[in-house]
């Protein structure tokens, strides 16, 4: 039988299949979380306890999955240690997990703060402008870094960075939205307080969109990129 | 680091322990430039220019016949002992051209083991370490014998073969009798040990054996190791050069070669997408 340096040709075969079943888990996991953010956002914004509730059972979802990835990236290195772009594959995933049910658990947390407001709370949502578009840029950026990692590419994530730089901006106006409607006594400090909270979630999830583009990057060329305080980054970015 | 046309003088080595940047101040221990071989006609080693850094493990990689045996038998002038070969190049050994000096002395300063223990099947475990001592010409019993122990310990088999050195070397297992050749190498006190595939023929607990043997020498001496095992090259080499097709490849830190190949021909190697 002729071998290879990582075994038998069954061994790399088998090998190969792993890394194919931990790439579907990842997408599907990436997706699963997106989707935590736009039912999250959703919600929120609809201040609808039906689809928060959904949120939950996506979590759950996540988690599963996130033990399910960590077991077939153990059973990759016990069993073939892989080597050089697998082994960074593998290493990127175990890493992007804990990123990406991080974002479901920000999502979880937007449900749970939608839940939690009063049936007579009037609805600000629409009145601030800063959250729907830090959804959307958020969702964006998770979407530019699944892609980047399904497609192996490193070019449209490598300044990731940048590109939340935009969500910490779009962060400050709503915070500075916010208090001023609670300063002038329009918005209660009990629903101003909520929607902080929110703003400071999607804030959260794209620095781990952040994490995962570095990760990506690292995966593919080997690269470690370091990390630039925002003052020393220029504006702009792959997303404008 | 990538290869480059016709040298590869190795990467940067801050902070590597017993290796200073071979480019820069500290010289390679042993150096090959721009080194050919042929057997008759068929050439085995096309233009292999190699700083290998002193005190570290350099394990060379590659697949069969890839010629990384013939490097290692090139660099203390074992190549030329077969009929019809050739070698073109330079071996520098502390800078100095070996194919200029004698070759017994340079195979005394340059030592080799094989890929099986090749203990003399008559000799004693004693007379297997001194042979080299005799061949070089030291009789004197005494020194003899404190070289015998000295080796012996430094091959981690003192321990095993103290109670009884006058019985046959061949009556050892196959680990120990590799540990006796590695005794019978380190006797005449080499500066480089050259290992081709030492540990290919042993079971898990006496590669160990080997692997930690070469882990302790290193601070003693430079090793350069061959070797088909991946997990071995990784396990014990500091540094790691890939042969193909006579060619130098890819020539890195172990660690960065093993996690992130500049080459694809390397890569494709390393991870079995081999051809």
């Amino acid at each position: 039988m002729t071998t290879t340096p990582t075994g038998t040709p069954a061994e790399r075969k088998a090998l190969a299949k792993g890394l194919l079943k931990l790439n579907e888990n990842m997408l599907t996991l990436a997706e699963l979380s997106e989707l935590a953010i736009r039912k999250a956002a959703d919600a929120l914004a609809r201040l609808d306890a039906a689809i928060a509730d959904e949120v939950f059972t996506l979590d759950q979802e996540i988690y599963a999955l996130q033990l399910e990835i960590e077991k077939t990236c153990g059973d990759l290195i016990a069993l073939h240690a892989p080597v050089a772009s697998d082994l960074r594959t593998i290493t990127t995933s175990l890493k992007m997990t804990t990123d990406l049910d991080r974002i479901g658990r920000y999502a979880k947390d937007i449900a749970e703060i939608t839940l939690q407001f009063p049936p007579e709370a009037e609805n600000w949502y629409g009145r601030l402008p800063g959250l729907p578009k830090m959804v959307d840029r958020t969702i964006e950026m998770v979407d530019v870094v699944t892609e980047a990692f399904v497609r192996r590419t490193a070019d449209s994530v490598r300044d990731m960075a940048g590109v939340d730089d935009a969500v910490d901006t779009l962060f400050e106006e709503t915070l500075a939205a916010v208090t001023k409607f609670m300063a002038e006594g329009f918005l209660s400090a009990d629903l101003g307080v909520r929607y902080i909270l929110v703003a400071r979630y999607l804030e959260r999830i794209a620095d781990h969109a952040v994490n995962i583009g570095e990760r990506v990057v690292y995966m593919v060329t080997g690269e470690r990129l370091p990390r630039v305080r925002a003052a020393e980054r220029s504006e702009g970015g792959p997303l404008g | 680091m990538a290869l480059e046309a016709g040298s590869v003088s190795g990467p940067d080595l801050e902070e590597e322990p017993g290796s200073a940047d071979i480019r820069g101040t500290a010289s390679p221990k042993l150096e090959t430039q721009r080194l050919s071989a042929w057997f008759g006609e068929k050439q085995a080693l096309d233009s292999i220019s190699l700083g290998i850094p002193p005190n570290a493990v350099t394990a060379i990689i590659g697949p069969s016949g890839c010629g990384k045996s013939t490097y290692l038998r090139c660099l203390n002038r074992m190549h030329e002992l077969v009929d019809g070969a050739r070698v073109e190049g330079q071996v520098l050994l502390d800078g100095e051209d070996v194919y200029r000096e004698d070759p017994m002395r340079i195979r005394r300063r340059i030592g080799m083991v094989f890929q099986r223990a090749n203990p003399f099947p008559t000799m004693t475990i004693h007379a297997n370490v001194a042979a080299g001592l005799r061949f070089a010409g030291i009789r004197d019993p005494d020194v003899v014998d404190r070289a015998v122990v000295r080796s012996l310990k430094r091959s981690a088999l003192w321990d095993e073969v103290r109670e009884d050195v006058w019985r046959s070397g061949t009556s050892l297992s196959g680990g120990q009798q590799q540990r006796l050749c590695i005794a019978r190498a380190l006797a005449v006190e080499p500066e480089v040990l050259l290992m081709d595939e030492p540990a290919s023929a042993l079971d898990p607990i006496a590669t160990a054996k080997i692997e930690d043997l070469i882990f302790e020498l290193k601070k003693e001496m430079t090793i350069v190791i061959v070797t088909h095992n991946m997990q071995q090259a990784a396990r014990v080499a500091d540094f790691t050069a890939f042969l193909y097709l006579g060619k130098l490849i890819e020539f890195d830190r172990t660690r960065d070669l093993f996690e992130k190949p500049q080459e694809t021909l390397t890569e494709n190697y390393i991870t079995g997408r081999f051809g």
